[in-house]
This record gives C-alpha cells, sequence and structure tokens, in this order.
C-alpha cells in the first residue's frame, strides 16, 4: 500500500450563514466518509487547519494570512492508505466536501524505503 | 487539540447538539448583554459552531458541548474586549468581564437563560405568529429559510417577524426576571399557547409534502418540561400540556403509511407506539392534577389520554371522552370541539347520534373549509350505508386537503367505498 494526502481547500468551513442544523447534518457526512476508510484499515489521518496562521517567505519576511480566497484556502488535509493513485482518486469521488463548493487535491507521498 | 488515529467507538454528538447549543448560548450571552446585542451574540454562537464543525471534521472532542461552551466564551470575550462601548460591562477591570461571560454561560444558568428567552418573546405586544417564529429561530436554532420551508412563508415574511420581534425584545431593555413571580404567571397562557402552536407545526404542519416534523414535536416537549423544572414556572397547566404533547407525540410513529399517507386511529398498529413517552404523558397528567379549575390543556390531555392507553378504538372510554369534550365545550365553544364530540358521540352510541350531532354544526361557516369536517361527515354515511352521499363528501374533503398524506387518505376510503 502507498501513502496519499488529501489537501483541502474551501468547503463549509469558509461557508457564511450554515444553519445549526446544516452544519451538524454536513459533519455526519465527514464521519460517514472518513468512517469507509477507518472500516478498510487505511490508517488514515486528518487535520483540520484553522483558517488564519503566518506566511514566511524568508528569515525576515513574516506576514499574517494566509489571506487566499476562501475556494483557495487550505481548510485541512488528510493521509491515507491506497493501492494506487487511480484509487485514491476514486475514493475522493464522495469526499462531503463538494457540497459547498470546496475541492480536494490528491498527491503521492513520495516514500524513501 | 490533536486527533489520534482511533480504533474503538468515537465520541458521539449528540442529536441536534448544534441546535440546542445555538439556543442556550444565544439566550445565555442576550440575558448577560441584553437585547440590544443580539446579532452579537447570534455571530459569536454562529462562529463557535462553524469553528466546531471544522475542528471536528475528522473526530468530534471527548465532551463536544463542554468545546462548543468554550469555544464560545473566548470568542465572545474577544469581541467584548474589542467593543466595549456595545455593553454595559465593567470598563476597567478584564477579570470581571471573563467572570461574567464564564457565569451566564455556567451549566447551572442554562435552563434559567432559556427560560428568561421564553417568557421575553411570549409578549402580548407580539402576535401569536411573531412569538412561535421566534421561538424556532432562538429556541429551536432554525434558521430563517428553514422557518420559511416549515410555514410555506418566503423569507423576507419570517425576516419581518423576526425584526420586529427582535425590536420589541429591544425595547424591553433586558431578558424577563426568572425571579419574579408575578410577572412569570402573567406571561405563562402566552407561553403555553405558543408551545402549542410549535408542536401543532410538528403534529399536522403547513408543509403538504411533509406533514409531520418530529423534531417539532421534540423540541415543543423539551421547552414545556423546561418550564416545568423551574419551581417559579412549574405550574399545573404546564404538566396538563406537557402530558397531551407526550399522548400525542407517543403516536407519531404510526400516523403515516410507508407510501405517506395519513393513517386513521383505528388502523394504527398500537404496538409500534412510543411506551416511554405514554409514561410520561401519564406522570405529567398525574402532577397536573392539582388545583380546583381544569383547563383546556387539562380536558384535551385527559381525551389523548384516553385514545393513547386504551388497547383499540373499540375498548376505548368513549363515555369518558364525550364528558371531556362536554367539559371542553362549555369552556371553549367552538365548531371544531363540537365535531370531535360528535365523532366521540358516534363511538359510543353510533352513527344515528352522531349524525344527529354533526348536525347541529353542519351550518357553521367555519368548517366550509375544514377538510376534516367533510371527512368526518362522509365517514358517517359510510357507515350508514349511504355510499353515493359518501363518496361525493370524501370527493369534497378531498379538494380541500391540507397536505399530500390527507389527500391520499381520502383517495382510499373512496377505492374501498367503490369495493
Amino acid at each position: 500500500m502507498a501513502k496519499f494526502m488529501y489537501i483541502f481547500r474551501g468547503g463549509a468551513f469558509v461557508a457564511p450563514g450554515l444553519s445549526p442544523t446544516e452544519m451538524q447534518e454536513h459533519l455526519a457526512k465527514w464521519y460517514q466518509w472518513v468512517d469507509t476508510f477507518a472500516k478498510a484499515g487505511r490508517n488514515n489521518l486528518g487535520h483540520p487547519l484553522e483558517n488564519k496562521g503566518r506566511s514566511l517567505r524568508g528569515r525576515d519576511r513574516v506576514t499574517d494570512g494566509p489571506y487566499a480566497e476562501s475556494k483557495d484556502l487550505v481548510t485541512g488535509s488528510l493521509v491515507l492508505e491506497a493501492a494506487s493513485l487511480d484509487e485514491a482518486t476514486e475514493l475522493a469521488r464522495d469526499c462531503p466536501i463538494f457540497e459547498f463548493g470546496g475541492s480536494v487535491e490528491v498527491r503521492p507521498v513520495l516514500e524513501n524505503e | 487539540m490533536n486527533f489520534p488515529v482511533r480504533h474503538g467507538a468515537r465520541p458521539t454528538v449528540v442529536e441536534d447538539l448544534f441546535r440546542r447549543e445555538f439556543a442556550h448560548l444565544v439566550a445565555a450571552l442576550v440575558r448577560l448583554l441584553g437585547p440590544s446585542n443580539l446579532p452579537l451574540a447570534e455571530d459569536v454562537v454562529q462562529e463557535a459552531l462553524l469553528s466546531a464543525m471544522h475542528a471536528w471534521q475528522f473526530e468530534p472532542p471527548r465532551d463536544p458541548k463542554a468545546w462548543i461552551l468554550q469555544t464560545a466564551r473566548n470568542r465572545a470575550i474577544d469581541v467584548l474586549r474589542r467593543e466595549r462601548r456595545l455593553t454595559a460591562l465593567p470598563e476597567d477591570d478584564g477579570s470581571a468581564l471573563e467572570g461574567a461571560i464564564a457565569s451566564a454561560l455556567s451549566p447551572e444558568e442554562e435552563a434559567a437563560s432559556q427560560l428568561a428567552m421564553m417568557f421575553s418573546i411570549c409578549d402580548d405586544a407580539l402576535s401569536q405568529e411573531t412569538q412561535v417564529t421566534l421561538i424556532l429561530r432562538l429556541l429551536c436554532g432554525l434558521s430563517p429559510a428553514e422557518i420559511a420551508r416549515a410555514y410555506l412563508a418566503d423569507t423576507q415574511t419570517i425576516d419581518r417577524r423576526l425584526h420586529r420581534g427582535r425590536t420589541r425584545l429591544q425595547e424591553l431593555g433586558h431578558l424577563q426576571d426568572v425571579t419574579a413571580p408575578a410577572e412569570l404567571l402573567a406571561r405563562q397562557p402566552s407561553v403555553l399557547n405558543a408551545l402549542y402552536l410549535l408542536f401543532n407545526e410538528g403534529y399536522h404542519g403547513s408543509d403538504s409534502q411533509n406533514p409531520l416534523r418530529p423534531a417539532m414535536c421534540a423540541d415543543a416537549i423539551r421547552l414545556a418540561e423546561l418550564v416545568l423544572e423551574s419551581s417559579r414556572t412549574s405550574h399545573a397547566e404546564a404538566h396538563a400540556l406537557a402530558a397531551l404533547f407526550c399522548f400525542d407525540a407517543a403516536r407519531l410513529p404510526t400516523r403515516l403509511d410507508e407510501d405517506g399517507v395519513f393513517v386513521p386511529l383505528a388502523d394504527q398498529d398500537r404496538t409500534r407506539w412510543d411506551r416511554s413517552l405514554i409514561e410520561r404523558g401519564v406522570v405529567h397528567l398525574a402532577q397536573s392534577a392539582t388545583g380546583t379549575q381544569a383547563s383546556r390543556w387539562h380536558l384535551e390531555a385527559g381525551i389523548a389520554c384516553e385514545h393513547t392507553i386504551a388497547p383499540s378504538v373499540r375498548e376505548t372510554d368513549w363515555q369518558r371522552i364525550v364528558d371531556l369534550y362536554d367539559a371542553l365545550l362549555a369552556l371553549q365553544p367552538g365548531p371544531i370541539v363540537a365535531l370531535n364530540r360528535a365523532l366521540a358521540l358516534t363511538e359510543l352510541r353510533g352513527p344515528d347520534a352522531g349524525r344527529e350531532a354533526i348536525a347541529t354544526v353542519a351550518s357553521d361557516a367555519r368548517l366550509g373549509g375544514y377538510s376534516f369536517y367533510w371527512a368526518a361527515a362522509a365517514d358517517l354515511e359510510r357507515r350508514a350505508g349511504n355510499v353515493a352521499k359518501a363518496r361525493s363528501l370524501f370527493e369534497r374533503a378531498m379538494s380541500l386537503a391540507k397536505s399530500n398524506a390527507e389527500r391520499l387518505a381520502y383517495e382510499k376510503k373512496l377505492r374501498l367505498l367503490a369495493n
């Protein structure tokens, strides 16, 4: 099994005006999705990222941000095991992030062994 | 906060947690900061819930409720530090602000805050529909769009009602003091009435595609039991109302069949009624039996109780139900109560007695557009063997039906008539 990283951009976490019910229903969809990985033993590990932070472009070039457009803002990542890039892509099709205009980038993790 | 890979069960997020915490936290913050800061409170809580959804994206924390509370508290402190001019809180001392917010959001104040909100909303200057709209927004955590869907109204209408309500709350200056017995007593009838309307919206609502909304019924029960939790607002009438809700809600699972058609009481599978709700209803009804006066809620709960505890339609105590309707009619004369009494009388004495009783209300113009009246009259004719008459009356009922579930139920009756 190889490792792949999903990089999540945008989605419900940067969408204004969701109702409490919509938020909870959306959350349940994420659990449903990651549960399929846990059940298949894909050693998945996700990290949600806060929307604010800092960017460094050199030792002394530190700025607040990122101030990306909300659809481009990285909102989290998840690493999991899959047989191939094709399979990892297939698994990402069911990601709930698309419900609110987010996107998933699928990247193979380079192994040194 | 980190998210270890976990192979066991994940902590559960209680159903409706987001809605309930919205209601709890907005009420708590508004009670502290005053109704003029309602928009600020709504924003703070909205943001806390949004970060909860984000942070819990892959797994919820061990104590979800505590997490939301902590986040809302920090967020409120940040916002208020920045916008001191908005509130009358102490200027000098940072810890005083933190202390005030912490105690407003403490678990001990959870019920009191929501009671204060409920009794403030049920203000005589506001129409009943505005009161219920405010309850749905502020005590049930529904968005204006969700309220609009439930009422088949447009969002602007709901926004207008909410605006009117917010303006009135601002005029009041602060939320109702939940330790002032006289004022609480004066507002009690409006509170119970608003909860009754909320429950009914869930029990046979305006949405023709989706006439049952069990979540609204559950909210009405939760809020009625909140009224009963505090010794200052607990009252025989509130117990009677809670009993009525429990008996009716117990029968929700059998109100529609698999095809979404309303099922008549006689055909409902009573083994599927919710026993625990029936027991809760019986307890509330027993606790309502104090004082000397039977209110409208006592009588309606008594009727619902008889229907719910009977093993079948045939074994129902119809005499007692007719007596209760007689008392209700004396208290609240009206064609719908009279119609229901006539139906109970039919079960007790047969279709001829029922037709005689229904004839006395037949001329009431208020029943002309009431589909249940035409369906009831049709059923009496069917039982008396007048098929042609029954058919035309069922067709009339069908043309007036409020929902598909109801229309299909009459269609089924018509099909059975043909056989």
